[in-house]
């Protein structure tokens, strides 16, 4: 297991990111501070190869029915937590890397540490 | 022209290079004014007191996301949401408000080496605005603007000048003040019309064209297509998404119509560009109205060949947005069913989300295919005079 420092824990704050270039290719990484806890997703969309981490955060959309359907519910959560393309507007689970609107896709991550002041994003290799 | 064809991609993250030696012509690059005030030296004093007073309010599907453009560019797009006042009129979803802005983000970039202007989509309700003299004064100020901000700062990029297809004698008009330019290689009219292209309301328009060697370039949106008229002929979906589904629809019967009513016949050497309303709608177009045709031409007696062959001589379909099919290798079958080789212009659609780069929009094309979409069928149809281009 590799170990990579890739900044201070103060560099990036809750709803921050900071895009690593290069980290294991020219894509990079972005790690990303969502309420506190740290995720690291590879920068390229699956799709067209878009800059994925330069992406809007949003969240999930949801409706438990269409919305003509008596008491159907419409609603957003997870915001902040799924990353939106910039070029095409593909999402994904920063946490997983799994695409949600393609259940066959999905981008590499890395588990992130906190070492101190430190974060540590590793990987195998 | 320095170098042609096409240098390393400098985007992040790219490791492949399109291919060495083949020129790219983009025949869909959105330019816009930051807010319309930008047009108020171009506009005679009548209409700048019109702009002042009523200001700019143009017909649009009012639920385009406001990501319609590439969130990437996003310091930009904040720069602009900042700088353009709320209800004044200027829209910063189309944020490409520089020519530094569009050689830094894309020329540069993809290695460009010709960019066709279309204008602003959100700007083509000149179309459909219900005085002609308005939509025609904003045609001549927006071009002139677009003559001393764009033109004659970079040999790259050149204008399919706006005209509004409503009122042909000021259409005239336009084409023949500005055809004289040497970067004026297209007319570009918006696809949203109250009567389909083909109707001889148009033929003065088509014949200036003509005579001056320009082809068209027609763009969805405007005065009908997706935004002010019934984009359906059963009426008007409820979502942005439902209703850039209806844009085959538009094209297949502008097309048709041109076919059916003998522009072609009329203006032998009039081309005519469909762009950013789907590829596929033009195979059906080509095989049905052949087989329809040769049932019914009796009606239609002054086409004297299939309309297929209409189609593949006079008419050319933008690549943008391109279909992206189930299997890779229907991509291949399509682009053969397309007659891409003759019909398909390559078309970026700069900087809206659903744009295509020049690099993984087809898988691997034969040489010759590639070099026709990137380039050749482009530059056989604009009025363009370029020496080493392929």
């Amino acid at each position: 297991m590799a170990r990579v420092v890739v900044g201070k824990v103060s560099e990036i704050p809750p709803g921050k990111r900071k895009i690593i270039v290069p980290f294991r290719g020219k894509a990079g990484i972005g790690v990303f501070n969502v309420d506190g806890k740290f995720y690291a997703i590879r920068n390229i969309c699956p799709h067209k190869r878009g800059p994925l981490c330069t992406g809007e955060l949003t969240g999930r959309f949801a409706a438990d029915a269409p919305p003509s359907t008596q008491d159907a519910t419409l609603s957003v959560d997870s915001l902040g937590k799924i990353l939106r393309c910039p070029w095409h507007q593909w999402t994904f689970d920063i946490a997983t890397g799994r695409c949600l609107v393609d259940a066959t896709l999905r981008v590499a991550t890395y588990p992130v540490k906190v070492d101190g002041d430190d974060i540590v994003v590793e990987y195998d290799g | 022209m320095s170098q042609i064809g096409a240098r390393p991609v400098t985007a992040p993250g790219w490791t492949a290079n399109p291919k060495d030696g083949i020129a790219i012509v983009d025949c869909d690059v959105h330019h816009n004014f930051r807010h319309p005030t930008q047009l108020l030296p171009y506009l005679s004093k009548f209409y700048q007191e019109h702009l002042l007073d009523q200001g700019l309010h143009l017909g649009r599907y009012p639920n385009i996301p406001i990501r319609s453009n590439r969130v990437d560019l996003r310091g930009r797009v904040e720069e602009a949401l900042e700088s353009t006042p709320k209800n004044s009129g200027g829209d910063p979803r189309d944020f490409n408000f520089t020519l530094e802005f569009l050689q830094e983000e894309h020329l540069d970039v993809w290695n460009i080496d010709i960019a066709v202007l279309t204008g602003p989509p959100v700007f083509y309700g000149y179309s459909g605005v219900p005085d002609p003299d308005w939509g025609a004064a904003l045609c001549r100020a927006f071009n002139d603007w677009t003559i001393e901000h764009w033109l004659e700062r970079d040999e790259r990029v050149v204008n399919a000048i706006l005209v509004s297809p409503s009122d042909p004698p000021q259409a005239v008009e336009e084409i023949n003040r500005l055809a004289h330019r040497k970067d004026t290689v297209a007319v570009m009219v918006p696809m949203g019309t109250s009567r389909p292209f083909g109707n001889r309301f148009y033929h003065p328009i088509w014949e200036a064209c003509e005579a001056h060697g320009l082809p068209v370039i027609s763009h969805i949106g405007g005065g009908g297509g997706a935004t002010r008229n019934v984009p359906t002929p059963v009426g008007h979906p409820t979502y942005y998404i439902e209703s850039r589904m209806s844009r085959p629809y538009v094209a297949s019967t502008h097309a048709t119509s041109l076919i059916c009513e003998g522009v072609f016949e009329k203006f032998p050497n009039f081309k005519f560009a469909l762009i950013e309303a789907q590829q596929m709608w033009a195979v059906p177009v080509m095989w049905h109205l052949d087989t329809d045709w040769k049932a019914i031409r009796d009606q239609t007696p002054w086409l004297k060949r299939l309309p297929s062959e209409y189609f593949r001589e006079h008419i050319r379909i933008g690549s943008q947005p391109m279909h992206e099919p189930e299997k890779p290798e229907q991509m291949y079958q399509m682009l053969e069913m397309l007659h891409a080789d003759e019909t398909l212009i390559f078309c970026s659609d700069f900087p809206h989300f659903d744009w295509n780069d020049p690099v993984t929009v087809f898988p691997k094309l034969p040489e010759d295919l590639h070099r026709r979409i990137f380039a050749q069928n482009a530059l056989d149809i604009l009025r363009l005079d370029l020496e080493g281009v392929n």
